[in-house]
């Protein structure tokens, strides 16, 4: 094989796992390549998932802010509001966000491939481009970071067209007067709060009696209710016998109770698998995991030490911001690196309306691990800004241990909740005490205050 | 255009053409119409509230139409349980959405593919025009794109061609000159992009169609990034190359530039060539 043909680092995909990972060796001296099988970086994150949804869902906020000021202007939905309308920043800032990443990659000088890659061997992949010219290459560090898709489940028959998925939910031309949305997770609720807002009549259908079951209860309750307050309606503790489209005008859902819901259309956000059945994986002996993720240990590195997986490849909490950090850590271990400590901890942020948001542990998770907590609240609508801003739909929960001293973990729900709770995030990391966010001044008015209100309500409950 | 038509009558359809130029430029091109039916249906099933009696009775209305819907639904592509033999079996066999898609087609072809004296090459560009919307949905779906409309601009991509023959039939007439078929059809293809566009734009059909029309044959002129330009260019290669229009192997179809530009793999192209026999099939089934 040609020195051509052969890097010191070759990442497959070119998601935010990938990215940051080339760009890692690449900053270190490495001559790096970053193969990706679509035709702009980006992976799913760009194309098919944060980035679209979060433009709908800048539309739908946009409709909320207008409808709050309708004593100043006559707002109403138009009848033939489309789809492509609400999105048509969309391809702006796709092509942008593409077009910036390339452009970081190329500054870099990564080696910028478009194929799907294949093991030959441990160290030998094969790049087959959308024209089937293969071509061979090679590395001493090979990162997978191929990303996830939907699943596709055998009783729900997607077909992009009546039934779809989170890839081409977006392809919709009009919003359907109804959709049912069969998940609890992330993409299910964010989609669901989205549509509901847009006015499309949104049933949630999942297992789970609640959604988002990882988040703090009175957090998901907040958006539950939030949710049915624009005509939205969570149906949890449902089994789903089977999906058909009747052919007619309505898909149907068969539950396992006997009950059939009808809607328009259907989003099938029933979880996510691992893009690797292209790689071959079998050739160099990477044996998945029973959920079809690939195995990796505290470094990202594979049974063989010098492959490496990060970002959904290898399963929760795959987000984009830890995928970014996984990248960059799988290749300064890789290159014998100090990356720094570890986060200790990440912080969780559904965009949904309203967004959700924590970090630290939940009250649950206090009890059980300190023997008890103390809980203090503040409600949006207690607090100035939240009336100024008309964002009165919200909590902020602080969880302290049981004398009311340590702040252990902050859960939001409420407009900002994404960023309002890096403060927190800052205060676990600094060990801050709960009575520092009584003692400190804060911007007023500012929604910052809310952690001032919910620290004098753990201050009140201390034990005397 | 001289070199192209040096082996038929070049100054007769230099005339003609001078002459087809002129009635577009002035505006003086006559549309077809949007079929009654067509219109009504296209209404219809894109109304969430419409119910599937009001299709059938719709269709009926139609004798000529309804005839040929049931013979379709008739027919293997569609494969019946039993024969259908009245609209509303038709409705709830069908689907309201396939049966709508079918009678807007049926419509469309009585109302515009039927140009008297010229039935052989006219029904060839009506397979054509089927075979690229029913090719269009499976791109659209394979790439995740919208499938729905897809149908639309791949069937409607050539809508111009029979206008513009029928133009060229009276102009024909007029100057009093008689052109053999290679000369039409070195005029269809230079003229009905534009006409074409004009069209669908006067049966105000969604902005994606007329986007299809212009852009189809380069897709990367279209000032709007939507990939259905993409979409009904490799439906309309795909339909010829199906149709024995034009006779690309699989290598040469999956080289084209606009394969690479939707992101289409080989195992893509393959699901997609599997596709083929079905098409044909519904394609046979349409074709009265």
């Amino acid at each position: 094989m040609s020195s051509e043909n052969h890097f010191d680092i070759l990442v497959i995909g070119s998601g935010p796992a990938g990215q940051k990972a080339a760009i890692q060796g690449a900053k270190a001296g490495k001559r790096v390549a970053i193969v990706e099988r679509d035709k702009q970086v980006g992976g799913a994150c760009v194309h098919h998932g944060t980035i679209p949804s979060k433009t709908l869902r800048e539309s739908a906020l946009n409709m909320v802010r207008f409808q709050r000021t309708s004593n100043v202007f006559d707002f109403r939905l138009r009848d033939d509001l489309t789809v492509p309308a609400l999105i048509q920043r969309l391809d702006e800032v796709i092509q942008a966000h593409s077009t910036f990443m390339a452009a970081q990659l190329d500054r870099n000088e990564v080696k910028r491939f478009h194929a799907r890659a294949k093991f030959v061997s441990a160290h030998e992949v094969d790049f087959t481009t959308p024209k089937r010219m293969t071509e061979r290459y090679s590395a001493d560090v090979i990162v997978i970071a191929t990303g996830s898709r939907p699943r596709r489940p055998d009783n729900v028959p997607v077909d992009h067209e009546h039934i779809l998925d989170s890839d081409s939910i977006l392809s919709m031309t009009y919003l359907p007067k109804t959709l049912t949305v069969l998940g609890g997770g992330v993409i299910a609720s964010e989609y669901a709060s989205f549509f509901s807002l847009l006015g499309v009549q949104v049933t949630m259908v999942d297992q789970a009696d609640r959604p988002v079951k990882f988040m703090d209860a009175e957090i998901t309750d907040g958006f539950v209710q939030a949710f049915q307050a624009t005509g939205g309606r969570y149906y949890g503790e449902q089994k789903i016998e089977d999906v058909q489209w009747d052919g007619l005008s309505k898909v149907m859902t068969r539950l396992g109770n006997g009950e059939t819901l009808d809607s328009e259309k259907m989003l099938m956000a029933l979880g996510r698998v691992a893009n690797i059945e292209d790689l071959n994986l079998s050739a160099v002996g990477i044996e998945p995991t029973p959920r079809g993720l690939i195995p990796v240990d505290e470094f990202f590195r594979t049974t063989l030490p010098h492959v490496y997986a990060v970002g959904d490849v290898i399963g929760p909490p795959s987000l984009a911001s830890c995928s970014m950090e996984q990248g960059r850590r799988a290749v300064c271990h890789a290159l014998a690196i100090d990356p720094g400590h570890p986060a200790e901890m990440v912080p969780m942020g559904i965009y949904t309306i309203p967004e959700m948001s924590s970090v630290g542990i939940t009250e649950e998770e206090a009890v059980s691990r300190h023997g008890g907590a103390l809980v203090g609240r503040s409600r949006f609508q207690e607090i100035a800004r939240g009336q100024i801003s008309g964002m009165t739909d919200g909590l902020l929960k602080l969880v302290a241990d049981s004398q009311g001293k340590k702040l252990l973990g902050v859960h939001i729900v409420g407009e900002g909740a994404t960023e309002l709770v890096h403060i927190g995030q800052m205060g676990l990391l600094g060990q801050v005490e709960i009575d520092s966010f009584v003692e400190n001044i804060f911007n007023f008015p500012t929604m910052a205050e809310t952690y001032r209100v919910a620290a004098l309500d753990i201050v009140k409950q201390r034990p005397r | 255009m001289a070199e192209a038509l040096a082996s038929v009558e070049l100054e007769q359809v230099e005339h003609i053409h001078a002459a087809l130029v002129d009635r577009i430029t002035k505006d003086e091109l006559k549309l077809p119409l949007l079929p009654q039916v067509a219109t009504e249906v296209l209404n219809l099933t894109s109304d969430p509230d419409a119910d599937m009696a009001k299709l059938a009775t719709l269709i009926q209305q139609d004798q000529a139409i309804a005839g040929q819907v049931l013979k379709i639904a008739n027919s293997a592509a569609y494969a019946p349980r039993s024969p259908i033999v009245s609209m509303q079996q038709a409705v709830s066999w069908l689907g309201m959405k396939m049966l709508g898609e079918l009678a807007l087609t049926v419509s469309i072809e009585s109302g515009v593919f039927r140009v008297q004296g010229y039935e052989p090459e006219i029904t060839s560009l009506w397979r054509h025009a089927l075979a690229s919307g029913l090719y269009a949905k499976e791109i659209a779906r394979q790439g995740r794109h919208n499938v729905e409309g897809a149908f639309l601009s791949g069937l409607l991509h050539t809508i111009g061609k029979p206008v513009v023959l029928q133009a060229v039939l009276e102009i024909q007439q007029s100057l009093g000159v008689t052109l053999e078929w290679n000369g039409f059809s070195m005029l269809l293809e230079v003229h009905h992009v534009p006409v074409g566009a004009s069209v669908v734009e006067k049966w105000k059909l969604p902005p994606q169609v007329k986007e299809a029309i212009l852009y189809f044959r380069d897709y990367t002129q279209s000032p709007n990034p939507s990939p259905v330009a993409m979409v009904t260019c490799l439906a309309d290669c795909m339909a010829s190359n199906l149709l024995g229009l034009n006779s690309l192997d699989a290598a040469e179809l999956e080289s084209l530039p606009v394969v690479e530009a939707l992101n289409l793999y080989s195992d893509d192209m393959d699901d997609l060539q599997a596709q083929g026999e079905k098409i044909l099939q519904a394609v046979d089934a349409m074709v009265v």
